[in-house]
């Protein structure tokens, strides 16, 4: 039995009624009076210098209200890191991939508002463009942005240790490479908003957005409004998995056409659209370099690193410093060196997608480590355990290990899948791998330099007594939130989750950096438990002054208030409580004293209840240039073993099993904790398997869609098996942590390892297409 | 997306249907499920002004036994195909093919007359009908017409059809006693996917366990699915055995004409052919022993 009463427990989520009946409200289903349409002009071209655009044509066409272009929008440069802003609303000199903004047209309806877009003229010169890493890095190569000679967006440059000189004491050294494929995160909402500038000047922008706190700092300062002026409400959400991390084009074009019209805009993506603006994982090619000793020691990591970034930054700085910095863990490892280098290329901009920069640089060392193992004669889960990290560790790069069930995770997956009988004694064509991987828990810094709290989260209590009502400006993105702060509220109040209402996603609630770097459970619970516990001690200190009981004596239990110490008279605040409410049917005649009599009570000394919580980091991480990326108050970290069968004549691989362990903390709901872990492996099964976003030579998504970019279905899922491992993190509210990113971190090389334990030879590009695997097996029976 | 402007129709009967096609010729487009032609409107890969509906139509719904014959009303649906007895005794081929079309919500659509007219060359269904040797019933104001479904298909999308015709049934001779088919597709994930190479296979024995008819129909490997001839001419006369379907298959591998494209290489489709080939045929082959 749980030592709680409300968390840790599977509680049913807020949202499931209406999400069963299709009740929800999400963007789509929104209208507004007098609301108009808009569509986007986009590139055709992969690049080209833009020479004169002529909206003439469309502004003639009936039912257009509103045609803007960069004339009409600015040339405020904006993006996501402030280090490198270089996007603006339009394009205004160049066009740098198909799909770039050009023009933007609000009309009565969609159809006049597509029209008119292709009644848009634009006259340009089109310039040769780079569509991957070999061709944007060539000698002479055509440049992007002036100001990125090169295309080298980004580069970053770290050692901790000495790593040349720590591989000479090594007894065994090898190096790979490794590359995955662009990803799409192919969430089930594409991206959509409306617009509302009103006579008073106030701008609301409804959006389907993880950060509405971030959208609204965009807004504020692309449209040159105000300070106070602008708010972002976020409705129910389709999953974001990172690219709703961040303002989009449409976003402040829809504002901007509000603007000029009065009327509030509406505007979608199609599914095309969602291919086209990106922003999801980047193609990775990892280089590394492991040395260990005999014993297996793992003694030293040089990694190198090409990001094809597309043609913006987006969130690739973090990407670049992520994808380095989170091999730090979770083995023992002394020296390591990184660098890493993100092109620009003629094809849209890749950002974060869960597990941020460190999905492919975990598939390459984890199927590395494993080529090591077997050289070594070691078992694969003897060796990682033989390196494992604990809770208190401190990585090479200065990331804390505050609580880390790592190597419980290693030792729940390899009970839990019977690795012990199976590893080595399968037949040809079945295999079993494992891997392990960790996570931050909320990124220790904000993306713009602040000394902001990264969330507030405000409790009232409502005057009749009756409920909590939680205010949060968190991201509801599918992933159970408002259900785990609602847990969390209960829980430190005393109270039952029926007695807590929820509101978020509202910038007017205050601040929340959103739903992203998995940092959400911890940080706005933070904020939600300490203004859970401020309410309370609220409505118990004007207890204590009316019963003349001391706090010390009192207590809230499942929505009751307990006295520690026997024969505490209250009835006259009950007389008090139902004069109140005369005439009101679920007046309390026997029993303990209720919280509602005692919230109401509390409000008539007091006026309204409302206690108010906050968090931010302590002052994290490292000294060096770049330590701030990686660091977070906690990390969670998992292991998962793979269980494939391969047809060795088609190359066709089924994942028969998956075993998967996380340290999650403190599960808060489990059964959100397991539908995250579920779903990475889902996800993490895609990208190791089928998922590629394709181009063709003049930089045309060529599979924008979800028939062609394949995601898994649910006949390609295996059967997984959840294991929740609980450690007690002291940084986390309750001792929870993440579970949303980390738990993908395994998927991809449990099955790149399974997979060579079945067929004998390794594949070291992404995805494992049938044609890819029955082209390896084929190599390998030519050499023999 | 949005879809094109058109005006839509819902007759009755074929012949009502007829009437309408005679009169809009070329501006008109037959709808059944709508699964693949609302595809390519949506793309605005098609636009025709006037769409009519063959959903009310109670003559297509059919599927029966008569005679020595199985009779498929072109209406019928996908979903209707997985659940039908008829189907799984008579045509398992077919009814491999139907249960691996698309998913649940578009078997329920679709239907047997939409996924030949489509004429994708990549299709589930018309392997298994071609290896059964259907034929399709066509008609129009002016009268009907049967065709072997091999001379059906011309191309990708294009069909023998004419504009003011109707696919309105499918024929099969019932398969004769010491006869088995199967049908075996491949895509790269396990559901909803354009198939890589998809085969069907089926052989009759006569009283002496001598292969006497043979067809393999393969897909994805031309413009439109086709008979892989030389595989067919090495089953026949033969005594079925495991190294008897690898030659066949290896047959079928050079009879197919795969090109390269974003989904696979034709090396790996070339490869597949054959590995289906001899797949199907042993399948074949186990189900005529189990008729035994
Ligand atoms: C998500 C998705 C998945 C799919 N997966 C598969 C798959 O796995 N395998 C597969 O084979 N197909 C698949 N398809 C394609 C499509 O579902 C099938 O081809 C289906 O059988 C088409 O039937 P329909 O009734 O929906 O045809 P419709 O779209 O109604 O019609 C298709 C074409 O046939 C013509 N037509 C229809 N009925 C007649 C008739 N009686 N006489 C003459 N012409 C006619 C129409 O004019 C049109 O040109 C998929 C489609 C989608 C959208």
């Amino acid at each position: 039995m749980s030592e709680y009463n409300v968390i840790n427990s599977r509680a049913t989520r807020l949202d499931a009624p209406a999400k069963a009946t299709g009740k929800a409200v999400y963007i789509d289903d929104m209208t507004l009076p007098g609301m108009l349409y808009g569509a986007l002009l986009q590139s055709p071209l992969a690049h080209a210098r833009i020479l004169r655009i002529d909206t003439s044509k469309a502004c003639k066409l009936p039912g257009v209200k509103s045609v803007v272009t960069a004339k009409d929008a600015g040339l405020i440069k904006y993006g996501v890191s402030p280090a490198r802003y270089d996007e603006t609303l339009f394009c205004h000199d160049k066009v740098r991939y198909v799909g770039d903004e050009i023009a933007a047209v609000a009309a009565v309806d969609l159809a006049t508002a597509l029209e008119a877009v292709s009644l848009i003229q634009v006259d340009c010169e089109e310039l040769p463009a780079v569509l991957d890493i070999d061709a944007a890095m060539a000698d002479g190569a055509p440049v992007l942005h002036n100001d990125y000679p090169g295309n080298v967006c980004a580069e970053v440059h770290a050692e901790f240790g000495d790593v040349e000189a720590a591989l000479k004491t090594c007894d065994l050294v090898r190096t790979t490479t490794f590359k995955n494929k662009r990803q799409d995160a192919a969430f089930i909402e594409p991206q959509g908003c409306l617009a509302n500038y009103d006579l008073s000047g106030n701008l609301t922008l409804y959006s389907s957005t993880q950060v509405p706190h971030y959208v609204q700092r965009t807004l504020s300062m692309v449209l040159q409004l105000p300070i106070g002026r602008v708010r972002v409400v976020k409705p129910y959400v389709g999953g974001g998995f990172g690219i709703k991390a961040a303002a989009n084009h449409m976003e402040l074009a829809a504002c901007l056409l509000s603007m000029k019209t009065g009327k509030p805009v509406k505007m979608n993506f199609t599914r095309e659209q969602v291919f086209t603006y990106g922003r999801a994982r980047h193609q990775f090619i990892h280089t590394m370099t492991t040395g260990v000793k005999k014993d297996g020691t793992i003694v030293a990591l040089k990694h190198q690193c090409h990001l094809d970034g597309g043609a913006y930054s987006s969130f690739g700085i973090a990407t670049v410093y992520y994808s380095g910095s989170l091999l730090g863990g979770p083995y023992k490892l002394p020296n390591m060196k990184y660098d890493g280098y993100r092109i620009y290329t003629n094809k849209p901009a890749c950002g974060a997608q869960r597990g941020h920069g460190g999905v492919a640089a975990r598939a390459c060392w984890e199927q590395q480590l494993d080529m090591i193992a077997e050289e070594l004669k070691m078992d694969p889960a003897e060796f990682r355990l033989k390196n494992i990290m604990v809770a208190g560790d401190v990585t090479c790069n200065d990331l804390n290990m505050s609580s880390l069930g790592m190597k419980e995770c290693i030792e729940a997956i390899r009970d839990g899948s019977d690795w012990k009988s199976k590893k080595g004694k399968l037949p040809k064509g079945k295999g079993i791998g494992m891997a392990c991987g960790f996570f931050v828990s909320g990124a220790g810094y904000p993306i713009y330099r602040s000394d902001t709290y990264h969330g507030t989260v405000m409790v009232k209590l409502t005057e009749d007594g009756g409920k909590a009502l939680v205010y949060t400006a968190s991201a509801e993105i599918g992933q159970g939130s408002d259900t785990t702060f609602a847990m969390i509220v209960a829980e430190a109040m005393g109270i039952r989750l029926e007695d807590v209402r929820l509101e978020s996603g509202d910038t007017d609630f205050g601040v929340d950096l959103g739903a992203y770097s998995s940092r959400q459970t911890l940080m706005t619970g933070h904020a939600a438990k300490e203004a859970a516990e401020d309410v309370k001690k609220q409505v118990l200190d004007v207890l204590s002054k009316e019963l003349n009981v001391p706090v010390s004596d009192m207590d809230i239990r499942n929505s009751f208030v307990v006295f520690k110490k026997d024969n505490v008279d209250f009835s006259g605040l009950r007389t008090r409580y139902i004069k109140e409410h005369r005439g009101w049917t679920d007046n309390p005649q026997s029993g303990p004293l209720t919280f509602t009599e005692a919230a109401r009570i509390a409000y008539l000394a007091k006026g309204s209840i409302v206690g108010t919580g906050k968090y931010k980091p302590p002052q994290l991480g490292g000294k060096y240039k770049g330590a701030a990326v990686g660091t977070s108050p906690a990390y969670g970290c998992s292991a998962q073993v793979a269980e494939v069968t391969v047809d060795m004549e088609t190359g066709q691989i089924t994942v028969d099993n998956i075993t998967d362990a996380h340290d999650c903390g403190r599960a808060i709901n489990v059964t959100s904790v397991e539908a995250q872990m579920v779903g990475s492996v889902s996800m993490g099964l895609g990208e190791a398997l089928f998922e590629e976003v394709k181009f063709d030579n003049k930089g045309h998504v060529i599979n924008a869609d979800l028939s062609e970019y394949k995601i898994p279905t649910m006949l390609d899922m295996p059967s997984v098996k959840p294991i929740i491992v609980e450690s007690d993190e002291p940084n986390g509210p309750f001792g929870a942590k993440e579970v949303g990113e980390g738990a993908i971190m395994p998927t991809i090389p449990a099955i790149l390892n399974a997979v060579y334990d079945a067929i004998g030879v390794r594949i070291h590009e992404l995805p494992l297409t049938p044609e890819r695997v029955w082209q390896a097996i084929c190599d390998c029976q030519k050499e023999k | 997306m949005l879809l094109p402007k058109f005006d839509f129709h819902a007759p009755e009967t074929v012949n009502e249907a007829c009437q309408m096609l005679s009169e809009y010729g070329l501006k008109a487009k037959l709808i059944a499920g709508g699964t693949d032609l609302m595809v390519n409107m949506k793309k605005k890969i098609l636009a025709p002004e006037q769409i009519i509906s063959i959903s009310q139509i109670r003559e297509l719904d059919h599927l029966d036994v008569s005679g020595d014959r199985i009779l498929i009303g072109a209406g019928v649906t996908v979903a209707d195909l997985c659940e039908s007895k008829t189907i799984a005794g008579y045509l398992p081929a077919l009814g491999q093919g139907a249960n691996n079309l698309g998913t649940p919500l578009i078997r329920n659509l679709a239907t047997i007359g939409g996924n030949i007219g489509s004429a994708r060359p990549a299709a589930d269904l018309p392997p298994g009908l071609m290896a059964y040797g259907a034929e399709v019933v066509l008609q129009s104001k002016a009268g009907i017409r049967t065709l072997p479904l091999d001379n059906f298909f011309l191309g990708p999308g294009f069909t023998a059809l004419q504009p003011d015709e109707i696919l309105t049934e499918i024929r099969i001779l019932v398969p004769p006693a010491g006869s088995g088919a199967a049908y075996v597709n491949i895509g790269i994930r396990k559901a909803q996917d354009c198939n890589l190479v998809n085969v069907a296979s089926y052989f009759a024995l006569d009283s002496n366990g001598i292969i006497q008819n043979a067809r393999v129909v393969m897909g994805c490997v031309g413009p439109k699915p086709f008979r892989a001839v030389s595989a067919e001419k090495i089953l026949i006369g033969q005594k079925p055995d495991i190294q008897l379907f690898e030659k066949a298959g290896e047959a079928a591998s050079a009879d197919s004409q795969p090109i390269d494209d974003f989904r696979s290489c034709a090396t790996y489709k070339r490869s597949m052919v054959g590995v289906l080939t001899q797949r199907t045929l042993q399948q074949a082959w186990t189900r005529i022993k189990n008729q035994e």
